[in-house]
């Protein structure tokens, strides 16, 4: 409106514009008051007067856009603080176009300036609001979601600039496209969000996010809940790498990329932060060929770092991107560790040794040393019992197996590794080689010639019975634990002394590790004295030239123990000479005050020789001699005792506890030396509570007697365990022959697990250990099913038997013209007698030779048991006559006929496909019986790859018995068919067969499915492919695989399963009893 | 003894099979009263059966014996009986395969110009000859060669020929000796009753680890110390049967390993090819037994 002079036009606008406004709800007048109350005294006349038509127009400009002029007249004052008038006028422009387009859209621009614009620059503005404004499509939804960008301004332009807020809005945008309520959503957390970010972070953050947005829109919300979290947790230089690496993976593989990202960054928050760096460096490396074989990569490197150094792990990535180049599938499967190469290339990078690698040929090398049937387990397992043992690292035996650490990696090579686990398992083969756990009390050593009953002080008779010789000894000490850290250090040095002089090869390894063992040696200055010279004593015995760190005076106390553990370095010394030690050194190292040593001059010394005198140990000896050092020793208060660490290698020494459970084992079996002891609760408890072996609270939580109590009940139980397992040994020896009566009761079933590999046809290359196959004997049944079958099929019976019975080799064939035999061929002679005289050459070959002829055929049958052979099989039968289902639209015609029916079927039931099965192989069983053959019949089914179930009907090794008739019986469909498995598992079934001839035969319904045998449940390639293999495997082997089908679709998938293989499609499914038969017969001949 | 050619440097000999005899004492070291028993049994004309595992010095142990047992050569001179020369036994080895049949033990006919020639087979030259014979491995020969031997086994001590209608009469000083390892053999190889109730059985095991050193030591020539670890390892090596091995190490090849030794290849590794890789082709097991004998040797 133009201003004329000399006329008052400023006023007159305003008035009219309040006029105006009273059109309006009462509010907005009063806004428009306040506001211009406020602007009065800072605009000249003409810009108020401006500024309260725009209010106007605004207010005026629709339905509810009164509301919008209520929001610009309050943000009015604050902002003309901060603008000049022409740059407001922009402002208010830019929120009048907002009107056009939405008022509520306008209000909300208006609303958020004041507060939003004080972190954007004067020339920003327009900008800010143009971002708003594209949110803005047209849409009562899209005004409000962009309405909603102006509301969260104030608190998410603080956190980013406005450039970067327009990938917040890109990300928004490109949401909405598909749903308005998870961008609003996301928008509404996005300040908080970005406030969990460091601020380098955030723009990285959301471009990842707007390509998850555009890739897999979904993960969105889970993206902007979780991502900040797992962002943080990555090296602070590395994130916006790693979120840029997974944005260009994204790109490429699409929905999976989001949780890609997710795995990864987990991954990655548990690796060492300083690594990360290293680490997407090399996936960045393998990124352009592969994304997914990238984010694998990141994945699987918790684990892989747990078995390899990290220095390592370039020439892993290295390795996979080689096959990565040759075959994406192959890479992906490398670096998703479910590739046997990517297994081979660790193990052969790894320096680590792993017992479950090493465990079979530790326990062949500790049977070798040792001549006793040792397990060898893992010291977790051990620990798990609770039988006393609690150290899950340390090698140790309870005096039936050794236990050792789950792994080894002291070293960088493997080698030496290995020679750690050697040392260990020598260590405690030779404690049960060389008889720690033998110790009697009567008999006397060898060296020092004493038993330790001699020398052992008057027990008080209200004392219980020792249950053990080993206890019995400790009971003779008043420091028991004195006692029994004395003797284990003796123990050791007699052993450690044996092991080096009877096995020279480990000499090296062993000093390498008991040096190790000396450097980690606490300080001796700062133990009390006692301590220190049992500290020193553990110190001889592992290196016997070793210069002792010693007060000068007192050479003369330590001399006298080193003397005498030089003895026991003798050879031919026993466990017991360790006992006689033990003793003398006790008695000698008590009188030896355990006091601080203040001051001492500390000086070297070796284990030398001492004089017979000093090393004498008869009664007495020695007993004066400490009193003449007395002067010497130091005076003060006495100290606590404590232990001194253990050594590594020697492990934990627990003599009392293991000849408490091997005495336990005796009584049980009743079939020791000594007669049957019975042992009293009570002794156990006293023994329980005086050992220092046994530390209860260590065992268990809870109040003594309960932990007691169940300490004993785990002994127990351990006990039962062994002898079970002598038992079944024994058995094992006695061969399968053996009555199984003689065993008692049956021991309960107990499904055995064996694990496979499986094909990947994608990766060319087999997942390691992928499928574990659970074999069980099938339950029994009743007999009368294999009779009854066999009675329907009498006829058949008849038939197949004899066709068999000609199969029967002759047992020896007559091989004519030959050039050296039995004798003469008779006809042979003459021939070549009338050739001669007609002057013909020819050869002289007139003998003839028996040779025997044997039939050595193994086969194994595998019957699929899968669900759908559960399918009926009526649909082949010939149709009754008269049932021409035209029952002229009758209904008492057809319900007759179904009535019929109904009874006809009670009467005989459907035969399913397995009862087909089930019959085929009992005929087939009966055929074999008469020929011969060895032969096992198996079934399989299960549902995923850890649980293919192998039920083992009749084994190889059985002798047809009711038991197995019984079981067929039983077999019943189950659940899905993973056929590589079962396959590979009949495959170990034949080979541990010697025959010269070995069949498979597999009888199935239709194609290999199971859950997870494939990308997804349709994808019927790669089972097909892996069956395929497991068959190829099977004729590597030297076997015939055959597979014999009722599926009529079967001849598409067959031939590519078998190819060249046989195989055979049953059309007519009810000429299965028949057919398997005399294709048996043709397999064979 | 004949030489194998006339006129030209003698590369090797060779003897009718019933005319070979050790000149030398063969080395062997009794474990037990073996020695006596054998002698007995020779004295009263009993069949002996040795049994026990490959390589723990069967073989050995008849050589010995054949060379001790004298049979006095009897001279008649002016009317009396001299002995003039005594004479140990000649040997006659036969080591027994799946195609061992009785026409390949007593004789058979063969084709000579225009007319047939019966060959006597190595049995029936040992009776004739009255020598030990020797079979080794017995259970490996066809069925029908073990009922041949059951006349000779017994008081009638004769050899029928069949294709010739003959009988032929053992001649003082034969004496059938089988061998026979029951470690090995399947079921099927047993030896049967009737056979194995011919015979007098001595059982072999391996040496102790003191004897077996000995033996080692003078058969190849290293020290009693290598010796003895050799048969420390031997020892351990045997706790592993069952363990695929179906065999312990026998002596002989702790022999080899020890001439191996001696001729300056690393003990390791003469360990590792005479012994870890001459008794499994299993991996695992082997691994194991390379173990116990880098324990052993440095």
């Amino acid at each position: 409106m133009p201003s004329l002079p000399g006329w008052c036009p400023v006023a007159d606008t305003l008035d009219r514009a309040q006029e105006a406004l009273g059109a309006f709800p009462p509010s907005l007048q009063q806004d428009y008051e306040a506001a211009r109350g406020a602007l009065a005294p800072v605009l000249a006349p003409q810009e108020l007067a401006s500024w309260a038509d725009d209010g106007v127009e605004i207010a005026r400009h629709s339905l509810r856009s009164w509301e919008a002029a209520g929001e610009y007249f309050r943000a009015s004052p604050g902002m003309l603080e901060r603008l000049t008038f022409s740059r407001f006028r922009e402002w208010t422009r830019t929120g009048v176009e907002l009107v056009e387009a939405s008022p509520a859209l306008a209000g909300a621009y208006f609303r958020s300036s004041p507060a939003s614009l004080q972190y954007l620059s004067v020339t920003q503005a327009p900008d800010w609001a143009a971002q708003g404004r594209s949110l803005y499509k047209g849409t009562w939804k899209s005004g409000s979601l962009a309405a909603q960008y102006f509301e969260v301004s104030p608190q998410v332009l603080p956190q980013l600039p406005l450039n970067q807020m327009r990938l917040l809005v890109d990300l928004v945008e490109s949401l909405a496209g598909h749903s308005y309520e998870l961008a609003s959503a996301c928008l509404n957390m996005s300040p908080d969000v970005l406030g969990q970010l460091d601020r380098p972070d955030r723009a990285p953050f959301l471009e990842f996010g707007s390509v998850v947005a555009g890739t897999a829109w979904v993960d969105a919300r889970v993206y902007f809940e979780r991502g900040p979290t797992l962002v943080r947790h990555l090296h602070p230089q590395q994130r916006a790498r790693f979120l840029a690496l997974a944005g260009r993976v994204a790109v490429g593989v699409g929905r999976l990329g989001h949780p890609y990202f997710m795995e990864a960054a987990q991954s990655l928050a548990e690796i060492d932060r300083d690594a990360h760096r290293d680490m997407l460096e090399l996936a960045e490396g393998i990124a352009p060929t592969s994304g997914i074989a990238a984010m694998e990569f990141v994945k699987s490197a918790p684990e892989v770092l747990r078995r390899l150094r990290p220095e390592d792990l370039p020439r892993w990535q290295e390795a996979g991107r080689q096959i990565l180049d040759v075959s994406p599938d192959g890479g992906e499967a490398f670096f998703r560790l479910e590739s046997s190469k990517g297994e081979d290339i660790i193990e052969a990078l790894s320096s680590r040794v792993e017992l479950e690698r090493v465990s079979e040929l530790i326990r062949m090398y500790c049977k070798a040393l040792t001549g006793a049937d040792v397990a060898v387990h893992s010291a977790e397992q051990l620990a798990e019992k609770g039988v006393g043992w609690v150290d899950e690292s340390s090698p140790t035996t309870e005096g039936t197996a050794i236990y050792l650490p789950p792994t080894v990696e002291q070293y960088t090579e493997k080698d030496e590794n290995f020679a750690v686990y050697k040392v260990f398992a020598t260590h405690q083969a030779a404690r049960l080689e060389f008889g720690s756990f033998a110790f009697d009390y009567a008999r006397p050593g060898r060296i020092f010639q004493r038993a330790a009953r001699e020398d052992a002080p008057a027990r008080d008779p209200e004392q219980a019975e020792a249950v053990t010789a080993m206890e019995r000894f400790f009971d003779g000490f008043a420091d028991r634990r004195l006692a029994h850290d004395i003797f284990t250090i003796v123990e050791d040095t007699r052993i450690d002394t044996m092991v080096k002089r009877e096995y020279a090869g480990i000499r090296r390894p062993m000093s390498r590790l008991q040096e190790a063992a000396l450097e980690r040696r606490r300080p001796l200055e700062e133990m009390p004295v006692r301590q220190a010279m049992i500290e020193n004593l553990l110190r001889a015995s592992l290196d016997e030239g070793l210069r002792l760190h010693w007060p000068a005076e007192l050479h003369a106390v330590m001399q006298r123990p080193l003397g005498i553990l030089g003895r026991i370095r003798e050879e031919g010394a026993t466990v017991e000479d360790s006992g006689a030690a033990t003793r003398v050194l006790y008695d000698w190292i008590r009188q030896v005050p355990n006091v601080e040593l203040d001051e001492a001059d500390w000086s070297e010394m070796t284990e030398g020789a001492a004089d017979e005198e000093m090393v004498d140990i008869g009664p007495g000896s020695g007993d004066g001699q400490m009193e003449s050092y007395q002067p010497n020793l130091p005076q003060g208060e006495e100290q606590p005792y404590e232990s001194p660490e253990p050594i590594d290698f020697r492990g934990d020494f627990k003599p009392e506890l293991v000849q408490l459970l091997m005495k336990l084992k005796n009584q049980q079996m009743g079939d020791g030396d000594t007669p049957p002891v019975q042992l009293s609760k009570e002794q156990l408890q006293e023994l329980l509570e005086k050992s220092t072996e046994i530390n209860i609270t260590e065992l268990s939580e809870g109040d003594l007697d309960e932990s007691s109590g169940m300490f004993l009940d785990n002994l127990m139980k351990e006990v039962e365990q062994q002898i079970q397992q002598a038992a079944q040994q024994q058995a094992g020896k006695r061969g399968d022959g053996s009555d199984p009566e003689d065993s008692g009761e049956p021991l309960p079933e107990i499904a055995e697990s064996f694990y496979y590999d499986e094909w990947d046809f994608r990766a060319s290359d087999y997942k390691p250990r992928w499928c574990r196959v659970q074999e069980m004997r099938m339950e029994h049944g009743e007999i009368d099913y294999y009779q009854r079958t066999l009675s329907d099929y009498a006829q058949l019976v008849q038939e197949t038997r004899r066709q068999f019975e000609q199969l029967k080799p002759e047992m020896f064939r007559k091989i004519k013209r030959l050039p050296d035999g039995d004798d003469y061929d008779l006809d042979g002679v003459i021939e070549w007698i009338v050739e001669r005289k007609a002057q013909a050459q020819s050869e002289a070959k007139l003998y003839y030779r028996r040779n025997k002829v044997e039939r050595d055929v193994a086969v194994a049958f595998l019957l699929d048991m899968s669900a759908s052979t559960d399918e009926e099989i009526t649909k082949h039968q010939p149709r009754p006559e008269g049932t021409d289902n035209n029952f002229d639209d009758d209904p008492r015609k057809y319900l007759s006929w179904w009535a019929q029916k109904r009874a006809q079927d009670a009467r005989h039931p459907a035969k399913r496909i397995i009862d087909l099965e089930k019959e085929a192989a009992v005929l087939l069983i009966e055929a074999l019986e008469t020929i011969g053959d060895t032969y096992g019949v198996y079934g399989f089914s299960g549902y995923g790859r850890d649980n293919v179930e192998f039920f083992v009907i009749k084994d190889m090794d059985e002798t047809l018995n009711n038991d197995a008739k019984e079981r067929l019986d039983k077999v019943a469909p189950v659940r899905s068919t993973r056929m590589g498995p079962a396959i590979r598992h009949c495959i170990y079934k034949l080979k541990q067969t010697a025959a010269k001839v070995q069949i498979l035969v597999l009888l199935s319904d239709g194609r290999p499915q199971d859950h997870g045998y494939g990308r997804d449940r349709t994808e019927k390639e790669y089972a097909i492919h892996d069956t395929k293999m497991a068959l190829t495997e099977a004729r590597r082997e030297g076997m015939t695989p055959f597979c014999l089908t009722v599926d009529r679709a079967g001849h598409d998938y067959l031939k590519q399963m078998c190819e060249d293989m046989g195989y055979e499609v049953v059309g007519d499914i009810e000429s299965l009893p028949r057919r398997l038969p005399s294709l048996y017969r043709r397999l064979t001949q | 003894m004949t030489t194998a050619s006339e006129g030209t440097i003698t590369q090797y000999r060779s003897w009718a099979v019933e005319e070979f005899r050790a000149e030398e004492e063969p080395y062997y070291v009794p474990v037990g009263d073996e020695v006596e028993l054998f002698q007995a049994a020779w004295d009263s004309k009993v069949p002996v059966l040795l049994k026990g595992p490959t390589g723990c010095g069967k073989t050995r142990f008849v050589e010995y014996m054949a060379y001790h047992l004298n049979r006095p050569a009897l001279v008649i001179r002016d009317g009396r009986k001299v002995i003039e020369s005594e004479d140990n036994l000649p040997l006659v080895t036969v080591a027994c395969h799946e195609d061992l049949t009785a026409s390949d033990l007593v004789g058979r006919y063969l084709l000579e110009g225009e007319e047939t020639k019966w060959i006597d087979g190595p049995l029936a030259r040992s009776v004739k000859a009255g020598a030990i014979c020797y079979l080794d491995e017995v259970v490996e020969a066809r069925k029908d060669t073990t009922v041949l031997i059951h006349p000779l086994t017994d008081h009638r001590r004769i050899l029928p020929i069949e294709k010739k209608s003959q009988l032929l009469q053992a001649r003082d000083g034969f004496l059938l000796v089988i061998s026979f390892n029951p470690g090995y053999q399947s079921a099927l190889k047993d030896l049967k009753q009737s056979t194995r109730q011919r015979f007098i059985s001595i059982e072999f095991g391996y040496p102790p680890r003191e004897t077996e050193a000995r033996i080692v030591a003078h058969e190849s020539g290293v020290d009693m110390d290598v010796a003895m670890n050799l048969a420390k390892m031997a020892e351990k090596v045997r706790n592993l049967r069952e363990h695929g091995l179906s065999e312990g190490a026998s002596t002989r090849l702790l022999i080899y390993a020890g001439k191996l030794i001696q001729n300056g290849i690393a003990p390791r590794r003469a360990c590792q090819v005479a012994v870890a890789w001459a008794l499994t082709d299993d991996g695992d097991v082997q691994r194991s037994i390379e173990e116990v004998i880098s324990s052993i040797f440095e």
